[in-house]
């Protein structure tokens, strides 16, 4: 933790607004960790530890005017290196964007800004966002601060580490098939995936218009509503972004379950999951069942077509955005990057507009099977324990191939179907790497499943437990 | 491996895109994609194809939770 006394983001967001403590404090406690810590890491791609400072005296000075400040004034964070700020640099982890200048400033930034924020830097991520286990060919892979020789997840690779090490209280990432909730499973912390269109998403790197989130890392469900609250809601300048209104979130965080109907969806999610994750994710059961949820088992048939159609979507878009660079200067890929990449030249036209015309038929179908009946669903975010570095890197070893790509496995299925997941810790592994339980709902049910969330972190502390990082 | 359908990809792809075989994972990856296809020609004929492909907007909206 930074601090130890405020160990989450709504408690130093919190003890800053009630004058308990400052935005320099915070901030400098943030740097001293990230300067202590970091090279073990390797988290960081840019420190902005001179503008932080500044922005942290200035909110200090604003507060002691009495001036009115935002829902997470004080709060240092550092964010995915694309999400875009004028002016400075955003090199989506890429030799080929390494001196991209961002000609606009990400909508999240902004608001982020607007509520009184602190963006220290930038962190470290996959290649353009596309993979599961954070290996990075050209800044180096982040590495998991519960043992670095295991994989931090990805794609928000840095992301996860940050936050879980505590160098800063929140971080942006971005999750096209679970590069969100990924990190936040393998590094011990929580991640949301909204539901589709619930954050705009202007000035972020596009992977796949169809499938990309704006999300955040956080240590708890709390903090994530806090967060959510700030971030979601219509932006004119990203047609895709829902008009849905922006709830309450932290409002909706009881801790009561009662009367709640839980499914756990035995199809698919469950199939040759490790036994450390099975037990973690069957204790995790009886925690929700102990809150007051009703927790039912049941089989799901179109995961079978829920798959096939996610296969072929997020490879067309990702090489059609990729399309120029591929031609032009292939080899500035990592290996395994320009090799995902090319397959999706192979997807027939109208597979890809199949598999993308049935995606609102797939979402009734699921809804209706899964989530009329029962509020929310339960998976483990992850199958198996946690890899390591080299077991899954595909660039040293082409028998990795398979492994790097089937870490995504059980949370690239909601991306296709759109609907807002969390991933919270919920157990340890016999090697000491953290297990995540995953959480989804029904379109926009976003204070559902972070209720649920906040209820089981209420009786449970592997949210707050901390890797030991001397 | 297919073979076939691996050389008849990578030809195409040339071919429609003008891009070429980047290295020999790439290999690996269209091994993969003839495995989805493989996947996707055994669920399409129980899908329902929709006019419209934007529906998935609706669903969202269709879909929510009441209240």
């Amino acid at each position: 933790m930074p601090i130890s006394e405020y160990p989450t983001l709504t408690a130093a967001a919190d003890a800053f607004a009630a004058g308990e403590v400052s935005a320099v404090a915070l901030t400098e406690a943030c740097l001293a960790r990230i300067a202590a810590h970091d090279a073990a890491l390797n988290s960081v791609i840019r420190l902005d530890a001179e503008l932080a400072r500044e922005r942290a005296a200035s909110l200090d000075a604003a507060r002691s005017r009495g001036e009115a400040l935002g829902p997470l004034a004080g709060v240092p964070m550092m964010h995915k290196d694309m999400y875009y700020r004028e002016g400075r640099v955003s090199t989506c982890g890429s030799q080929i964007r390494k001196n991209f200048v961002a000609p606009i400033t990400a909508t999240a930034l902004s608001r982020l800004d607007e509520a009184g924020a602190i963006d220290c830097g930038t962190l470290n991520m996959a290649e353009f966002a596309q993979n599961a286990t954070g290996h990075n060919a050209h800044f180096g892979d982040c590495r998991n601060p519960w043992n670095t020789d295991y994989c931090t997840g990805g794609s928000s690779s840095g992301s996860g580490a940050a936050v879980a090490a505590g160098f800063v209280y929140a971080a942006l990432g971005s999750d096209t098939g679970g590069s969100i909730r990924l990190p936040a499973t393998m590094c011990g912390i929580t991640g949301l995936k909204p539901t589709q269109t619930r954050v705009p998403r202007t000035g972020v790197m596009p992977l796949s218009f169809s499938f990309d989130n704006v999300g955040p890392l956080v240590r708890s469900a709390k903090d994530a509503a806090r967060l959510l609250k700030v971030i979601a809601g219509r932006d004119e300048l990203d047609p895709t972004s829902a008009r849905e209104p922006v709830p309450d979130y932290e409002a909706a965080l009881t801790g009561d379950l009662r009367g709640s109907r839980i499914a756990v969806i035995e199809t698919y999610f469950l199939e040759d999951a490790d036994a450390p994750v099975m037990a973690a994710f069957e204790a995790a059961l009886e925690v929700l069942r102990g809150r007051g949820a009703e927790v039912t088992r049941i089989a799901l048939p179109m995961m079978r077509a829920i798959n096939a159609c996610t296969a072929m979507i997020s490879r067309v878009e990702s090489a059609t955005i990729h399309a120029n660079w591929m031609r032009d200067r292939p080899q500035d890929y990592a290996t395994h990057l320009s090799a995902r990449i090319y397959a999706g030249y192979g997807v027939p036209g109208p597979t890809y507009v199949a598999a993308l015309s049935m995606r609102g038929p797939l979402l009734r179908a699921f809804v209706a099977e899964a989530l009329s009946a029962y509020d929310l669903v339960v998976t483990p975010t992850l199958r198996t324990r946690v890899p390591t570095r080299a077991e899954t890197d595909a660039d040293a070893d082409m028998a990795n191939w398979g492994r790097m790509m089937a870490a995504s496995a059980n949370t690239r299925p909601f991306n296709y179907l759109g609907l807002p997941t969390v991933s919270v810790p919920c157990g340890f592994d016999d090697r000491g790497l953290p297990v995540g339980l995953q959480l989804a709902g029904r379109p926009f049910a976003e204070a559902r499943i972070l209720a649920a969330a906040d209820a089981f972190q209420r009786d449970t502390e592997w949210h707050m437990r901390a890797p030991n990082l001397a | 491996m297919d073979q076939t359908f691996i050389e008849g990809t990578v030809a195409a792809i040339e071919a429609w895109h003008g891009i070429s075989l980047p290295n020999d994972r790439a290999l690996a990856a269209l091994s993969d994609l003839q495995a989805a296809l493989a996947e996707f020609a055994m669920i399409r004929d129980g899908l329902a194809f929709e006019d419209e492909p934007a529906s998935f907007e609706a669903a969202l909206a269709a879909t929510k939770e009441p209240g």
